[in-house]
């Protein structure tokens, strides 16, 4: 009986050290700050400035719809949703008209996201572009408001 | 308020040779050019010179009462300044109606047919008499109407045809930026309906083949949706009855032309389909397939030769011979298989988020299969097999990776319902060894007591 | 020199050491409904142990609130696991403290002399199922948004105070980012400050009062006989932990097995969903307002339905002063039967009102 009373409370002790192991563990976990930050509400990183040169563009992800930044040919950033409002197809930079186009049915946007030709009703939604820090390796930060 | 004419003397035709008549539309535009020299009219009436109106504004007539009336309302001329003697000729200063409507005095009285296009294009057709109202306003709308239907049946002395006032109104005319000009984009559907939804009035007319022309456009149009567009969704560019027949050389598209027409907007689609095998064979284009006014939504349920489909008018279902019926299965199967894999992967997606597991990635790659979709139906107006495939397969790519994630979120599932076992197998543990402790407890506590 | 020992000479502990010592809690045949008021406390602390972790990370706008618990429940290392023992142990806390309170009810354990516990526990219970209510429309998804839209409609039913009681719950006249933050204000400090207090003073009252016997057990001793007991410390308490471990191993099982949906983020402009309901605890007062005609006797059905509602609620709260016979050491078989009525009246309708179109 003395031995199975010393067994059963190191079995407690086991059980009881395991049981409240497996209740911090995630715990400790939880409290420690997640990689992405905070809530990708109203803003997303689309690169570094660096991978712009003047005239092109590129496409990021802005929670789960895909936005376009775009750099002029006189070094300007702009950045638009990349969804086109007439199909929710995805635009795309075109160099030769410095225009966004929609493959799927031929609409094209101007560089302030307004509605050139084709049936798109409306223009791209704007988004506002910030920088943070310097030169190449700033990163350009995009803002819904 | 639109003007009604005369019955005509000689039963009408329909001709469809509409190109075929230069020498008449030369005869108007000298006639035009004759009238408008008349140096007494060449410009605006000073203002307060309305003495037609003080007397025509009593009668009790309303022939005679309303245009004065309507005058008086908005109406651009009076605006700029123009009055009834700019039209009508006469004296505006007489309050004699005889001294006021003599023909000395140029008076011309209700023009109509031919001397109503004549007495609008003596200004309307002047470049240098409009640059100073209107710059940018164009001044061959006479020539044009010439080359219409409307201006060869009225050459023809048909005149139940449309002038410049059925269209324009006479007096009340308003801009057509006016929204309630009945040439502003959401009227002109109406406009054009009021003659040519009256069976009575469009009786007799016939199309080039020698079949009755129809009156129930307009209802067709209004089931299109165009007609949706343009009324509902306030898209002033959705088209109308000119967007496709023209403004004043109105006059159907013609065999050929049609999809140059619908090509105006719907330029990828004509671009496709001028390239593909249908071009040479459909005789009206687009609206083979898609109809003319009743232009509906398109469906998928259009690509097939079974019931219901588009291509069933000529090719046949279950035929093994028909290259058209096995090219119309092709495609469709392939659209059906790759709406079916975005839908699944979407409803394993959304399962995996509401579980918890993180999935913009992968919502967003769906809205490339999606466009993937989108750009199949358009290339099937090219009626080429392959090239559709091509982008339907770059689709299933993107779903099968789609898949792929979700099916990592599964597992991922899976892995949190065996750490959960895993503990609970502690607590099991652990409420055992509790149960046995606490009987232990009970009995030493029974024997201490038993002592006692 | 143990721990205890220090604190004993500098606090002095001789009055907590007699109390552990000589506490017992009865031993008769309905001793199990004695666990149910400790697994309702347990799980009141792990609600605010999670709705403390939670905190550190939710944001309480109409703009990020959705985000916020999307985040959670994805980027956060088990954050999911978080917030589904949360949102599970909600319900199974409101399921134990009404279990706790019929059968208190059923056992009359609120007779002379534990009125006071009563209706400290009475407004405890309200207390929960204002938590519920708040803390339901946080995740600001569609459902909770009609959900609330509904609940602080029927508020707004009550005559004379109605309209009031209705702008300020929703901090306005529309459910807006306002009632949001109200209803979060309420939820994480008003309602756990009242709560605190009245627990502190409900446990109190327990802990003086021993507690209660039945009233059939009661009468068959003889005078002079004491009952036989069971220490609290350590047999009780360890029943007790174990019941609690049960209760994290079936929350921890729900958690994971049935996770808790994100459902769609509110929109203000979209239709009402078809069918909107409020949570299960709510249903049956709910579906009995549906059934209430619309007009009775020339009073609106809605707001006779909450007055009534109000007049249980506050007969329920003075049950210990209207029980005569109990308060006696009597059988009181009317409470008996009531309470009976009661608890068929809520499984009824709550089955009702969710198999209902």
């Amino acid at each position: 009986m003395f031995n199975r009373r010393r067994f059963l409370d190191a079995l407690l002790s086991v059980g009881f050290v395991s049981t409240a192991a497996a209740m911090a563990y995630p715990v400790a976990r939880f409290l420690v700050p997640p990689v992405s930050g905070e809530p990708p509400v109203d803003s997303a990183v689309a690169g570094r400035a660096g991978m712009l040169r003047p005239n092109s563009a590129a496409i990021f992800k802005f929670g789960t719809t895909p936005g376009i930044v775009v750099r002029t040919a006189e070094g300007d950033l702009r950045a638009f949703s990349a969804v086109c409002t007439h199909l929710d197809c995805t635009v795309q930079f075109r160099p030769d008209t410095s225009e966004l186009w929609c493959a799927c049915h031929n609409g094209m946007y101007d560089l302030g996201g307004n509605v050139v030709s084709g049936p798109p009703p409306r223009g791209l939604q704007k988004f506002t572009v910030n920088l943070r820090g310097e030169g190449d390796d700033a990163e350009i930060v995009v803002s819904r408001t | 308020m639109l003007t009604s004419h005369a019955p005509p003397t000689a039963p009408p035709v329909h001709s469809r040779a509409v190109l075929a008549r230069p020498a008449l539309a030369g005869v108007w535009v000298l006639f035009t050019l004759l009238v408008g020299t008349h140096p007494l009219h060449a410009q605006a009436t000073p203002p307060g010179a309305n003495g037609c109106v003080a007397c025509h504004a009593t009668q009790t007539d309303p022939r005679l009462a309303t245009p004065a009336a309507l005058f008086t309302q908005p109406d651009v001329h009076r605006e700029n300044g123009f009055a009834c003697v700019d039209c009508h000729g006469g004296s505006a200063s007489s309050t004699e109606a005889a001294a006021a409507h003599a023909p000395a005095q140029g008076f011309k009285g209700k023009p109509a047919g031919q001397a109503l296009v004549a007495t609008c294009a003596r200004c309307h057709s002047d470049a240098s008499f409009m640059r100073r109202y209107a710059p940018k306003q164009r001044v061959d709308q006479a020539i044009e109407y010439a080359a219409s239907v409307h201006g060869q049946q009225l050459a023809k002395g048909d005149h139940k045809v449309a002038t410049c006032a059925n269209c324009h109104n006479a007096h009340g005319i308003r801009r057509i930026s006016d929204a309630k000009s009945p040439v502003f984009p959401t009227n002109v559907a109406n406009t054009c309906a009021v003659c040519h939804k009256d069976t009575t009035r469009m009786a007799g007319y016939t199309l080039p083949g020698g079949a009755a022309l129809s009156t129930h456009q307009f209802s067709d149009y209004q089931k299109s949706v165009h007609y949706a567009a343009l009324t509902k969704g306030n898209d002033l560019s959705a088209p109308t009855c000119n967007d496709c027949h023209g403004n004043h050389g109105a006059a159907p598209p013609g065999v050929g032309a049609v999809t140059n027409v619908c090509g105006t907007c719907h330029a990828v689609f004509a671009q496709k389909f001028a390239a593909s095998v249908h071009q040479p064979i459909f005789d009206k284009g687009c609206v083979e397939c898609h109809g003319n006014h009743a232009v509906a939504e398109p469906s998928d349920q259009m690509l097939s030769a079974g019931a219901g489909g588009a291509c069933a008018a000529c090719h046949t279902a279950g035929d093994a011979t028909d290259k058209g019926t096995a090219a119309a299965v092709a495609m469709r199967t392939g659209i059906e298989r790759l709406k079916t894999g975005i839908d699944d992967s979407g409803s394993l997606i959304r399962r995996i988020k509401n579980a918890g597991i993180e999935v913009s990635d992968e919502q967003l790659a769906l809205r490339e299969a999606g466009t993937k979709l989108t750009l199949a139906r358009t290339e099937m107006h090219g009626f080429d097999v392959a090239r559709v495939e091509a982008i339907l397969a770059d689709g299933m790519k993107v779903v099968a990776s789609v898949d792929s994630a979700g099916q990592k979120g599964v597992s991922e599932l899976r892995f949190r319902r065996r750490g959960l076992a895993v503990s609970l197998g502690a607590i099991l543990i652990f409420v055992v060894a509790l149960g046995l402790k606490i009987r232990q407890i009970d009995r030493r506590d029974h024997e201490r007591r038993a002592t006692l | 020199m143990k721990v205890i020992d220090w604190v004993d000479e500098r606090l002095d502990l001789s009055g907590v050491r007699h109390f552990v010592a000589h506490k017992g809690v009865p031993l008769h045949a309905q001793k199990v409904w004695y666990y149910l008021g400790g697994m309702t406390l347990f799980l009141f602390g792990v609600q605010v142990f999670t709705g403390i972790l939670l905190l550190l990370y939710y944001r309480p706008s109409a703009a990020e609130a959705y985000e916020s618990v999307q985040f959670i429940v994805t980027e956060v290392q088990f954050g999911w696991l978080i917030r589904n023992l949360h949102s599970w142990s909600a319900n199974l806390l409101i399921g134990l403290a009404f279990a706790h309170f019929f059968s208190v009810f059923f056992l009359k354990s609120y007779r002379k002399p534990r009125e006071l516990t009563w209706v400290s526990g009475m407004l405890l219970l309200f207390l929960m199922l204002a938590f519920g209510f708040s803390g339901y429309l946080l995740p600001w998804n569609e459902l909770a948004f009609f959900a609330t839209k509904v609940g602080t409609g029927i508020a707004g039913a009550v005559p004379v105070v109605g309209t009031f009681t209705l702008r300020l719950l929703r901090g306005g006249d529309d459910v807006t980012g306002a009632t949001l933050s109200r209803f979060y204000g309420l939820h994480v400090a008003v309602l756990p400050a009242i709560t605190t207090a009245l627990v502190a003073v409900h446990l109190l009252f327990v802990q003086r009062q021993g507690m209660s016997v039945p009233i059939g057990v009661e009468r068959k001793l003889k005078p002079g006989e004491p009952l036989p007991q069971m220490p609290f410390f350590p047999n009780y308490i360890l029943r007790d932990v174990l019941a609690w471990y049960v209760v994290i191993a079936v929350l921890a099982a729900l958690a994971a097995f049935y996770p808790w949906e994100l459902g769609t983020k509110a929109d203000p402009f979209a239709p009402v969903p078809a069918g909107i309901r409020p949570e299960w605890y709510f249903l049956a007062t709910f579906h009995t307002l549906k059934l209430v005609p619309s007009h009775v006797l020339g009073i609106e059905g809605e707001h006779l339905g909450v007055v009534v509602f109000g007049a249980v609620a506050i007969f329920l709260v003075l049950v210990p002063f209207l029980d005569r016979r109990a308060s006696r050491g009597q059988p009181s078989r009317l409470f008996t039967w009531l309470a009976a009525l009661g608890l068929l009246y809520l499984v009824s309708f709550t089955i009702i009102g969710h198999y209902a179109k």
